[in-house]
């Protein structure tokens, strides 16, 4: 019997610290905070966001993180945004680097700290499809800098082009490889489209 | 007790100030054409501000005529448009004539964190080299829909985890990825990195052979060493050099933060590497290089076998420039322009006294691949290869050249094969 309750209580404990991981996961660290309307939006000032989201994680779903250089949580269980770990996704990231509104009708320029937790209203497909008033399509041999490439599943933004024709590419590309700048030939895949965002002011 | 001090450790990672650093990016001008102007661009990135606004960069090119002697140093001017980078230099004309050699020291006026682009600076400065009498070489428009099927197939497996299988992970809702990257040895084995499933499939004389390496390698870049061994760069930079038995030898990491290929040099692996945007060797007869040593002996243009190197350079979006290069002094050269878009060039090597060539055309909702066999004077012959990549590989390993003919990864909803595309050309 006293093995018994001794078993009873060490699965209790185990419960436990599974259910803190569960529920104290990085998102606790997150805030609520409005976004900032800004009057401008440059290429660059986007370039400066996106790098410094790099070696942050990926939460499918996500949009938090914070600059320490570490994922809190690496390796979570692919396309389940209830880990809340750190890190955006690919269309969270771009979201908040562009400086989109959660209304989808309003076109103007919102500045989202690393730490606001908001993922935006677009999937990857969504802004392949240039769907929301701030995106648009774009033809592909066109895009430049922090233009973006989109299929139905991923987006990543372009950090700058490359001498042997494929692209820098700032991305929150998977929960194994997180976020950085990896070199892609999304530009000329015929799965992936070009996107804009509309508004830059320099 | 454990829910607290979770939540503490997790507020206070919360609160870390991010540290002073700045990185760049810059588009070298690897070959000009005849009387066009040159302007080196550079965009200077740094931590985002509470603001909004883009960092208060500031930076130093160091320019020489040639490849030789001493390098004046000239302000970068700051502009309006941060569309090809902010900060810039037009060169002055006698300069940017005759080519010249250069590296840039850039930083944050807010932090006064520096960087220097490239890496190795004034040991191993960018190049920049006049086109000179190019052989011009007209594409015209592309047909798509017509190419060519491959010659043989040199290895073939089902999607799977079995002997004789490869692996395949994704999902629709998060896109699939299969074998990142292959290579093809002197005797014509044919290695296919099997990422998925953490292993290298080797084909000798048409039968599967699995070498089971340290974990998954999903969009790895990969190189059979000349020993039976295998090198792996990783998308994070590091570079694993495993022996023949799969077991790791040694690991490196990379100088730079990106990198988009895995090749052979002379003497060892290169691999090329941005924001330096050059090829940076690696290993040295089959021992890891410090990142000191890579950045030092760095080149603008890719190490060849025949002994010279290959200047390349895709210009705005129909354009892609060659050099073949001994030392800094130009060969040959090549100036291929196209009406359909050119993509990203995934092999230019040299084969015999040719240089074979292949570089992706696209639409917005097409893409097919363009083989080019070059003489010095002309197209020796130019063929069309299917795209045919159901899965994601690493970004410039999708062919091979090796002593049989070309060889094509090839990805289908049904598994993965290696086809070989005969190059005979009568001379």
């Amino acid at each position: 019997m006293r093995r018994f309750l001794g078993l009873l209580v060490l699965a209790f404990a185990l419960t436990a610290t599974t259910g803190a991981q569960a529920y104290h996961r990085f998102w606790t660290n997150c805030n609520a905070d409005p976004a900032t309307f800004m009057t401008t939006m440059t290429r660059d000032a986007a370039q400066d966001y996106a790098n410094a989201a790099r070696y942050e994680g990926y939460q499918w779903g996500g949009g938090c993180w914070n600059y320490d250089d570490v994922d809190a949580y690496p390796y979570d269980p692919p396309a389940d945004a209830g880990m809340h770990g750190e890190g955006g996704d690919c269309s969270g990231l771009t979201f908040k680097t562009w400086r989109e509104s959660t209304d989808t009708w309003r076109d103007g320029r919102w500045y989202w700290r690393a730490l606001r937790n908001v993922h935006g209203p677009y999937d990857a497909a969504a802004f392949r499809d240039g769907v929301g008033a701030p995106n648009h399509v774009v033809a592909k041999s066109t895009a430049g800098v922090m233009d973006a490439f989109a299929s139905g599943t991923h987006i990543g933004m372009v950090f700058m082009r490359s001498p042997y024709g494929g692209d820098q590419i700032v991305e929150a590309k998977c929960e194994a490889c997180g976020t950085n700048i990896f070199y892609r030939t999304y530009r000329s895949d015929s799965s992936y489209g070009g996107v804009g965002r509309w508004g830059w002011t320099g | 007790m454990g829910l607290t001090s979770v939540s503490a450790a997790e507020t206070a990672a919360a609160r870390v100030p991010m540290r002073p650093f700045v990185d760049a990016a810059h588009v070298p001008p690897a070959l000009t054409a005849r009387g066009e102007p040159v302007t080196l661009r550079y965009a200077i990135v740094c931590p985002p501000r509470d603001d909004g606004l883009p960092c208060a960069g500031a930076g130093t090119v160091y320019l020489r005529p040639g490849t030789s002697g001493v390098f004046r140093a000239y302000p970068l001017g700051r502009g309006g448009d941060s569309s090809e980078g902010r900060y810039f230099l037009a060169v002055p004309p006698d300069i940017a004539a005759d080519g010249f050699s250069y590296y840039a020291v850039l930083r944050d006026e807010d932090t006064g964190a520096t960087t220097t682009v490239p890496s190795g600076g004034a040991a191993a400065p960018q190049l920049s080299l006049p086109l000179g009498d190019a052989t011009p070489v007209s594409l015209g428009r592309h047909s798509f829909g017509r190419p060519r099927d491959p010659d043989a197939a040199a290895a073939e497996a089902p999607w799977g985890s079995a002997a004789g299988e490869v692996g395949l992970a994704g999902s629709r809702a998060l896109g699939f990825s299969g074998p990142s990257s292959f290579d093809v040895e002197a005797d014509g084995t044919v290695d296919v990195l099997d990422s998925v499933n953490g292993r290298v499939l080797r084909w000798e004389h048409g039968r599967p052979r699995a070498v089971t390496l340290d974990g998954r390698e999903e969009l790895s870049d990969f190189a059979a060493a000349p020993d039976g061994g295998f090198e792996v760069l990783q998308p994070q930079g590091t570079f694993v050099r495993y022996r023949a038995d799969g077991t790791p030898e040694w690991h490196g990491k990379l100088a730079d933060r990106t990198w988009a290929k895995l090749a052979h040099g002379r003497s060892g692996s290169v691999v090329l590497q941005e924001p330096s945007e050059q090829w940076l060797p690696v290993a040295d007869a089959g021992a890891p290089l410090t990142r000191d040593e890579q950045v030092r002996a760095a080149r603008s243009a890719k190490p060849l076998q025949n002994g010279h190197d290959l200047a390349v350079a895709r210009v705005g979006a129909n354009e892609l420039r060659l050099a073949e290069l001994r030392g800094a002094a130009r060969v040959r050269s090549w100036r291929i322009t196209s009406e359909t878009p050119l993509g990203e060039v995934q092999l230019a090597e040299s084969r015999g006294n040719r240089i074979v060539v292949v570089v992706r055309v696209y639409t917005d909702d097409r893409d097919e691949f363009e083989v080019l066999v070059l003489d010095p004077d002309r197209v020796a012959a130019r063929f069309a290869v299917a795209s045919d990549s159901w899965t994601e590989t690493a970004p410039l390993a999708r062919f091979r050249l090796a002593h049989g003919g070309l060889y094509r990864l090839r990805t289908t909803p049904s598994g993965a094969s290696v086809d070989r595309f005969d190059l005979e050309v009568p001379q």
